[in-house]
């Protein structure tokens, strides 16, 4: 994984994109099922998937409206589950080559996309790094734009008929994650951080505040590192 | 659907867009500042942290099954244990995820039907 392909830089990126169809995919034809249930049609939910294009908020932002909340409301809860993104491209920009492009290429950085080129633009070519982040966003994007077609077309007959789909393949995201993080446990710090924020979102996962998991862990996992470097007793020491 | 409802979610979508890139622009404008006055930029530490615990985060949030039960945990389990290992054995991204994914999937089935 570390080392630097020679394939081209969008083939490169399409490849990489493959192991999120596992799990984007069977999330996206399940919110093209509930957008119809809610009441949308199937065009309208693929548009809100052509531009939203992020999951948990697209859930929550049908459901509001469905359930007739205030529509300021549901935009507001939408942006909140989103503000987690804000860390995302800052932390890319060491690794970004100079280019008009990026700022467009921004609306397919979804938690995914992020958690590949994390790991994957550090150890790329310069010249590649446009090209790959093409190439792995229009696989992300077109799955889920395809995914919420599917959905609301023939969701409910096909998760019927195929109901692997929907309990085999989302494991698909985990072990990506899983692959994209094991190299990041590089000293007794970083373990001990890691281990505690994977626990933490697990753990508030499995309850009743499951949008709030992603960011109240990372918190709880920063608070980890800085308590255990502060009892060290030295600089932090980062996992990239 | 009502127009106040498309208007609604296209500032949703407007809003998410510049989450995304708002901050793409500011840390851009403050390497370039730093690149002009011929010195380093750094991100600030608690940035750096941030990155890789989102992704520790993303995966706790994930490994979560669809249908949380004896049977999908199990498969969890043995499943994460099988990525890890491959991954370990290859440094690859593709066959980790793969075999994560098939072993799930047997696993998965045997428990429901056996267990």
């Amino acid at each position: 994984m570390n080392q630097v392909s020679s394939k081209s830089g969008l083939k490169q990126g399409i490849i990489d994109g493959l192991p999120l169809l596992g799990g984007y995919i069977p999330v996206a034809i399940s919110f093209g099922v509930i957008a119809i249930q809610a009441g949308f049609s199937t065009l309208e939910a693929t548009l809100i998937s052509v531009f939203i294009y992020a999951g948990a908020s697209q859930f929550l932002l049908v459901a509001m409206v469905a359930s007739g909340a205030p529509l300021w409301l549901a935009v507001c809860m939408t942006l909140l589950v989103n503000i987690r993104h804000v860390v995302y491209a800052p932390n890319l920009v060491p690794y970004l080559p100079q280019s008009r492009a990026w700022p467009y290429l921004m609306h397919g950085l979804t938690d995914q996309i992020f958690a590949l080129a994390h790991t994957r633009l550090p150890c790329m070519e310069d010249a590649k790094k446009v090209d790959w982040f093409k190439g792995v966003s229009i696989v992300a994007w077109f799955s889920w734009i395809l995914g919420t077609a599917l959905g609301g077309l023939a969701g409910d007959s096909l998760t019927q008929k195929w109901p692997v789909l929907d309990s085999v393949m989302p494991f698909a995201l985990p072990a990506l994650f899983l692959v994209l993080l094991a190299p990041k446990f590089t000293n007794k710090q970083w373990v001990v951080t890691l281990l505690v924020t994977i626990s933490t979102a697990l753990f508030i996962a499995l309850s009743s505040f499951k949008n709030a998991a992603i960011p109240l862990a990372a918190l709880f996992g920063a608070l980890t590192f800085y308590v255990l470097t502060s009892h060290a007793g030295r600089k932090p020491s980062h996992a990239n | 659907m009502q127009t106040d409802i498309w208007v609604a979610i296209i500032v949703a979508a407007i809003g998410t867009y510049a989450l995304r890139v708002a901050p793409l622009l500011w840390t851009q404008r403050h390497f370039n500042k730093h690149k002009a006055n011929n010195s380093e930029a750094h991100l600030p530490t608690w940035l750096s942290v941030l990155g890789p615990l989102m992704i520790a985060a993303m995966l706790g949030a994930s490994l979560v099954p669809k249908a949380p039960s004896a049977s999908s945990w199990i498969a969890t389990c043995v499943a994460t244990a099988i990525t890890i290992l491959v991954w370990r054995k290859t440094k690859t991204l593709g066959l980790p995820v793969f075999l994560g994914v098939a072993v799930f999937g047997v696993i998965y089935w045997c428990a429901l039907h056996f267990l």
